[in-house]
């Protein structure tokens, strides 16, 4: 083992390390020989869809997997700043965590302890690995969150997490590990949970802390765009191997696996609008190049009419916040604020903005289960709250998780016709042909309508959730963020099965989503929404191209995109 | 189909394999023991009135004391040379019965109210959760007191007070489980589908529940077959003349030097039926967490 010293040699080496869970009847494997290196001050990337690996190789640079269930072949090297890992003890290891490396998690709120103010959680870091007295650490700790580019750090020094919002813990989160000047800071999905807006700023800040500090960071991210922002070198993970790496620039540009191809055929930025986009899995099961997969064909969409499905005037939905003794209400929320909208028969309209802004109460509106506490929503001319239960089925809804949206205990069959069992029963025989025939129809096999939903992957799940909506044969899909938890190659899939449907059924989708890359992929038109209330609305390309509200401006050039990163440099 | 497809194995016959795996399941140490102890509990409070050797109520004042084992007296004999044995089959199936009702009682008015309370906010929230507070700010046991000596002694007054005083953990869980179903995206898909509010109950809820409400209904025998022999043990549970484990502890306790057995029989089976109860509870909860944790990954 080599003496500790931090002057030389890199930060991270790992060599040919391979990792197994070992469950109670069965060893799953994790990692397959991988080996990665990363000097000092470099900020390095780490990509992959979920379960590749990429979690469990940080986890495991700080051995903070449960080490009865882990299983590490002999032959691994794990160096981290010229200290063997796998050879170190748990007092040892506590003193590094924390310390000369630090970890920054994907969710602020519940990596803060709620219950301490941020005075007390920094100061405990500093005292423990520092040593410095009280007066000492509260003043490293206000420059340090006043690095953090917070305008009252003094505030923010005194809060409880609660108070403050999202991007702001995760400041604090930064300037927490940043506190102790480690020498590596492992950052996992530290933007996720986070707007668009709020995810530039963070990304801005943390390679700027790091590159003047020289610390070196470990990024592990799904998104490419957000690597191509800030990482010097990015290392491509698939199936717990590494199949590519290289400068962020040279693996970007020009990909030479064709995985990392095929990841980055899948995105939708670039891309013709509407056009079919290449899956991952079709890209390697063909095994040779990524080109051979399908080529991109733009569908034959049929073009919008102009007579228009929904309107919705002056829309304004508020929630009860504050309660009398009595219970009665005395406070409102205005969640939507006399919003204006109008969707045409066939047309895609999408709803953007960040958390929070109303986008899905809005939804939740139209398919009645919020109600509407000012204004009118028209549907085919009609008003909604006075639709027949026949015509109202006409609006369906696909949300954001599909997990949560299918009932664990329900076979498919079940699932996507429960909305046809409402008013009569159809006996079984019928509900399993009904549900082979939407199988068919979503790219499901049919063969497959006694499993349940935990049998399925998360975009089959999806599937599944499209098919449960097209049951009932609607004419309007609002589809709340369908893709937002889904990797990106499943993306592509979901992606083109939607359009695909709506070129087959002429539906017409109010498409909700924060991603602007996917927006401008799939809408017609775009309507922008920000606090409530619909700042700008128009055609896709001229909404998202040459936006005229100052919000949208902020918005387009906050979001993370490889042109932007390309034409930069 | 385009996605990357699941393991070769969960195609072929999964319907089959799903049903096979609750079986699999029951691989628990807990549901094991408890599953044998239950079903001997079970076997001697249906057929006890078979396997008695003595008649319950009559004694042999020749045979008072008789330890355990001898002159055929299995578990011995009283101070009035009744065979223990025997009184404790009786006892065992008064008990038993007694608290399965109570149980049952419990369940219904327990989860009809946790159900109101989820489903409808407002007025019925409000005024289910009041009750279910006020009735758990009585001391239980002093309130069932109080209406045994008022309505009597006997089998109903009893069930009756235990059935309509202990369902408040049933309306608890009930209510913060429910709670948690209505607010998936798959009671709200069922909601916008149009489906009836009391359908969704019965397809989505009731069927999410139904493992808590297992658990909670073994844990909660325990505790009712517990206040059973508490009351009775007061003297204030079964009628006079009725053999419950409650009275024969009583009873024991009065010559505990002279017969450890006459106490330590029934001490010991009230020890054992409410182990078991605890047992098979534990068991059903850690079955469900495992089906749990297969369904949700």
């Amino acid at each position: 083992m080599n003496a500790p010293s931090s002057a030389t040699g890199p930060v991270v080496r790992i060599e040919n390390l391979s990792l197994a869970f070992v469950g109670q009847d069965q060893v799953v494997e994790a990692l397959r020989g991988i080996s990665l290196h990363i000097d000092a001050g470099e900020i390095v990337g780490l990509v992959g869809e979920s379960g590749s690996g990429k979690s469990v190789t940080a986890m495991n640079l700080l051995r903070l997997l449960p080490r009865t269930k882990v299983q590490i072949p002999e032959g691994a090297t794990v160096n981290v700043l010229n200290q063997d890992v796998l050879k170190m003890n748990e007092t040892a290891l506590r003193t590094m965590r924390g310390g000369e490396v630090s970890m920054i998690f994907q969710e602020p709120m519940t990596a803060l302890n709620p219950v301490k103010r941020v005075r007390q959680q920094m100061n405990e870091i500093l005292q423990r690995h520092q040593h410095l007295d009280e007066t000492a650490a509260e003043a490293l700790s206000l420059s340090l969150l006043k690095d953090m580019k917070i305008s009252d750090p003094a505030r923010v020094y005194n809060a409880y997490p609660h108070e403050l919002s999202g991007g702001m813990r995760q400041r604090v989160m930064i300037a927490m590990a940043f506190s102790c000047k480690p020498k590596l800071i492992v950052a996992d999905e530290p933007t996720t949970a986070l707007d668009v807006t709020v995810q530039a700023q963070i990304l801005n800040l943390l390679k700027d802390r790091a590159k003047a500090t020289n610390t070196a960071v470990l990024l592990i991210t799904h998104d490419l765009a957000v690597v191509a922002q800030i990482c010097d070198r990015v290392y491509v993970m698939y199936k717990g191997k590494i199949v590519e790496e290289g400068a962020t620039r040279a693996v970007i540009g020009n990909p030479q696996h064709v995985y990392t191809r095929a990841l980055l055929n899948a995105l939708p930025e670039g891309k013709a609008p509407k056009s079919r986009l290449e899956t991952v899995a079709a890209a390697m099961i063909e095994g040779g190049t990524a080109e051979a997969a399908a080529p991109a064909p733009v569908r034959a969409s049929r073009p919008p009419s102009d007579k228009p499905l929904l309107e919705i005037v002056d829309a304004t939905v508020s929630y009860a916040s504050r309660f009398d003794m009595l219970g009665r209400a005395i406070g409102y929320n205005t969640a939507v604020d006399h919003v204006s909208l109008t969707i045409n028969e066939g047309e895609t309209v999408s709803l953007v903005g960040e958390s929070g802004c109303g986008k899905t109460s809005l939804a939740n509106t139209l398919v009645g289960l919020v109600p509407l506490s000012g204004g009118q929503i028209k549907y085919r001319g009609q008003d909604l709250a006075a639709l027949d239960a026949a015509t109202r089925r006409e609006i369906q809804i696909v949300f954001q998780d599909p997990q949560s949206s299918l009932d664990p205990r329900w076979p498919l069959w079940r699932l996507v016709t429960e909305p046809l069992t409402v008013g009569n029963s159809p006996g079984r025989a019928a509900l399993c042909a009904a549900a082979a025939d939407l199988c068919g129809m979503v790219g499901l096999d049919r063969n497959s309508i006694d499993r349940l939903p935990h049998e399925f992957s998360g975009g089959q799940r999806q599937r599944i959730a499209v098919a449960r909506a097209l049951s009932v044969r609607p004419r309007l899909l609002l589809l709340d963020e369908p893709t937002s938890a889904l990797d990106v190659s499943v993306q592509a899939q979901i992606l083109n099965l939607l359009l695909d449907l709506q070129a087959e059924h002429g539906l017409t989708y109010l498409f909700i989503s924060h991603n602007v890359s996917v927006v401008r992929h799939i809408s017609d038109r775009v309507a922008v929404m920000y606090q409530g209330k619909i700042v700008e609305t128009g055609a896709a390309e001229q909404v998202l191209t040459r936006p005229t509200h100052e919000y949208t401006r902020t918005l387009m050039d906050a979001v993370p995109s490889l042109e932007k990163v390309f034409a930069n440099r | 189909m385009t996605d990357i497809a699941p393991p070769a194995s969960a195609n072929t016959a999964t319907l089959d394999r799903y049903k096979r795996s609750r079986f699999k399941n029951i691989s628990n140490f807990e549901v094991i023991v408890a599953g044998i102890l239950v079903t001997i509990i079970a076997v001697l409070a249906i057929f006890g009135s078979f396997l008695q050797t003595h008649d319950p109520m009559q004694g042999d004042l020749m045979a008072r004391f008789t330890p355990v084992g001898e002159k055929g007296y299995t578990l011995g004999s009283d101070n009035l040379g009744r065979d223990l044995w025997s009184r404790m089959l009786v006892g065992l199936r008064w008990s038993m019965s007694c608290a399965l009702t109570a149980n049952l009682i419990n369940l219904a008015i327990g989860s009809t109210l946790g159900l109101l309370a989820a489903e409808r906010p407002g007025w019925p929230r409000t005024i289910s959760r009041q009750i279910t507070d006020t009735l758990q700010c009585f001391p239980f046991l002093v309130v069932a007191i109080v209406v045994v000596v008022i309505i009597g002694h006997g089998f109903w007054p009893l069930v009756l007070t235990l059935g309509f005083l202990a369902w408040p953990i049933y309306q608890r869980v009930v209510f913060a489980e429910a709670s948690s179903i209505f607010q998936r995206d798959y009671v709200k898909a069922a909601r916008i589908a149009g489906v009836g509010r009391f359908r969704i109950m019965i397809q989505h809820v009731l069927p999410g529940i139904r493992a808590s409400l297992m658990v909670i209904f073994a844990f909660h025998f325990a505790g009712l077959l517990i206040a059973e022999s508490a009351l009775s043990f007061l003297g204030i549970g079964a009628p006079l003349g009725v053999p419950t484990w409650g009275n024969i502890l009583a009873e024991g306790r009065q010559y505990m030097l002279r017969a450890p057995w006459m106490m330590l029989v029934p001490a010991g089976a009230i020890v054992i039926s409410v182990v078991t109860m605890n047992l098979a509870g534990d068991g059903i909860a850690a079955m469900s967490r495992k089906r749990g944790r297969s369904i949700d990954v």
